[in-house]
């Protein structure tokens, strides 16, 4: 008996994983938000980690205005900059 | 590859026994059984449809997946379907698809919603669906087996998959199915489609991202008023102990309070109003549920309405014809995700 697989195929170019960073020292990380109760205390502490740490030196905070939709193109392009970014769901 | 039409990868079993348990083994079903989708059943399906394989039903829109007819006719006849089902199936993938509905979220929510989907028209008595009975349980076909295809199309095209992108805390059964008629012929009031602005005798579906119902008894009045605030303690309930903000609320009305509601002259507008006024909380509320921890976090006096207007509230004609129960099926999370109607 011959069945069909039932799950969608891959379309398009695949993605590709972007380079590892090899220390945080020194880097800019964006911090995006979901924008449920409890995210903001969490990146703050966070954010006091990876200074204190890691030696972060600088933060991009941005906050979804919806938690159950994508983040906004203009709140990505803000983010742009960071060398990594952390996308958290805190409730 | 399956042949010069179908796109899908083929895979060899020895019978139907072992396609199930391949399925199972790959986590590409519900945990139920399912049927064997074999070529010549998903061509079979996609001529009942008029559709070619490649043919795109819909795109989710976080994700951008495309959802062609040919997983749509493979998931059909997975969920145990009849090749005539296919326009309804059709029109809920479309539906749900719709920017508005939110897949995305309402799949991947900790909150766990189900569509729960009402058919209107004349292709429930075509398709043999059931209004009456048992509506929101087991036993029949097509209700069963429409509601089931959706699920299996989120879980294998869409990567729903539980404990992967599906991130419900609880989940409930309608995640199985939650389809039912609505029962067009017993009941005096506009089918909720055509309230809906879809035309008097076309059929279409109407899909909201839903908690589990939750049933009400009253039959021990003849006041449509009494009857309509067990509904609305039920809703109000929800809001303080579930989800506070508004959305789309449906309620199923069986035929012995329906019978009640109508003699004194109520149509569904009527309900739609009663229920937009009552059923509503203060925030200070939350104090007697055990949430006074958020309740002084804003405005105490805040009155919170379970709809965002009247239009909000899907009123279905649907039960067995004895006993007075009725249900409300509660949204998602509030107007995160609405409620869509679409002709088939």
């Amino acid at each position: 008996m011959r069945v069909l697989d039932p799950r969608l195929e891959a379309e398009g170019e695949p993605m590709k994983m972007a380079a590892p960073l090899l220390s945080l020292d020194g880097a800019i990380v964006g911090l995006l938000d979901n924008s449920k109760i409890g995210t903001d205390r969490f990146y703050d502490h966070v954010e006091d980690i990876l200074r204190t740490r890691f030696g972060v030196r600088e933060f991009i905070r941005r906050r979804k205005p919806d938690s159950s939709r994508p983040a906004p193109s203009a709140t990505l392009g803000e983010l742009s900059g960071a060398d990594a970014i952390l996308s958290a769901v805190g409730d | 590859m399956s042949g010069p039409s179908l796109q899908s990868t083929v895979h060899d079993v020895a019978d139907a026994y072992e396609a199930n348990e391949l399925f199972q083994r790959n986590g590409w079903t519900d945990g139920l059984p399912i049927v064997p989708p074999t070529e010549a059943l998903v061509l079979g399906f996609l001529a009942a449809a008029g559709l070619a394989p490649t043919d795109t039903v819909g795109v989710e829109p976080v994700r951008r997946r495309r959802i062609t007819a040919e997983k749509v006719a493979i998931a059909a006849v997975m969920a145990g379907c009849l090749p005539e089902y296919m326009p309804v199936v059709m029109a809920l993938v479309k539906a749900v698809c719709e920017p508005e509905y939110g897949l995305h979220g309402c799949t991947a929510s900790t909150g766990g919603s189900a569509p729960f989907v009402v058919v209107n028209g004349p292709i429930r008595r075509d398709l043999g669906m059931n209004a009456t009975h048992n509506v929101l349980g087991n036993g029949n076909r097509a209700n069963a087996t429409i509601g089931r295809s959706l699920r299996l199309i989120i879980v294998n095209v869409l990567g729903g998959i539980p404990g992967r992108l599906d991130r419900s805390t609880f989940g409930h059964p309608g995640k199985f199915t939650f389809c039912i008629a609505e029962d067009e012929e017993d009941s005096p009031w506009v089918p909720l489609a055509v309230e809906r602005g879809v035309r008097a005798g076309a059929s279409a579906i109407t899909v909201l991202a839903a908690e589990p119902p939750h049933l009400v008894m009253n039959e021990w009045t003849r006041d449509p008023r009494e009857i309509l605030e067990t509904y609305a303690a039920a809703i109000r309930a929800n809001m303080l102990t579930y989800s506070i903000w508004a959305g789309n609320y449906a309620v199923v009305i069986a035929k012995q309070q329906r019978e009640i509601i109508s003699a004194a002259g109520w149509g569904k507008r009527e309900i739609r109003e009663y229920l937009f006024e009552s059923a509503r909380v203060t925030r200070g509320q939350w104090r007697t549920v055990g949430k006074a921890a958020i309740a002084g976090r804003r405005n105490e006096e805040k009155v919170h309405t379970a709809l965002r207007s009247p239009d909000d509230l899907l009123v279905v004609a649907a039960g067995g014809p004895a006993g007075g129960f009725g249900a409300i099926v509660p949204p998602w999370y509030g107007a995160k995700s609405l409620a869509i109607t679409r002709a088939i």
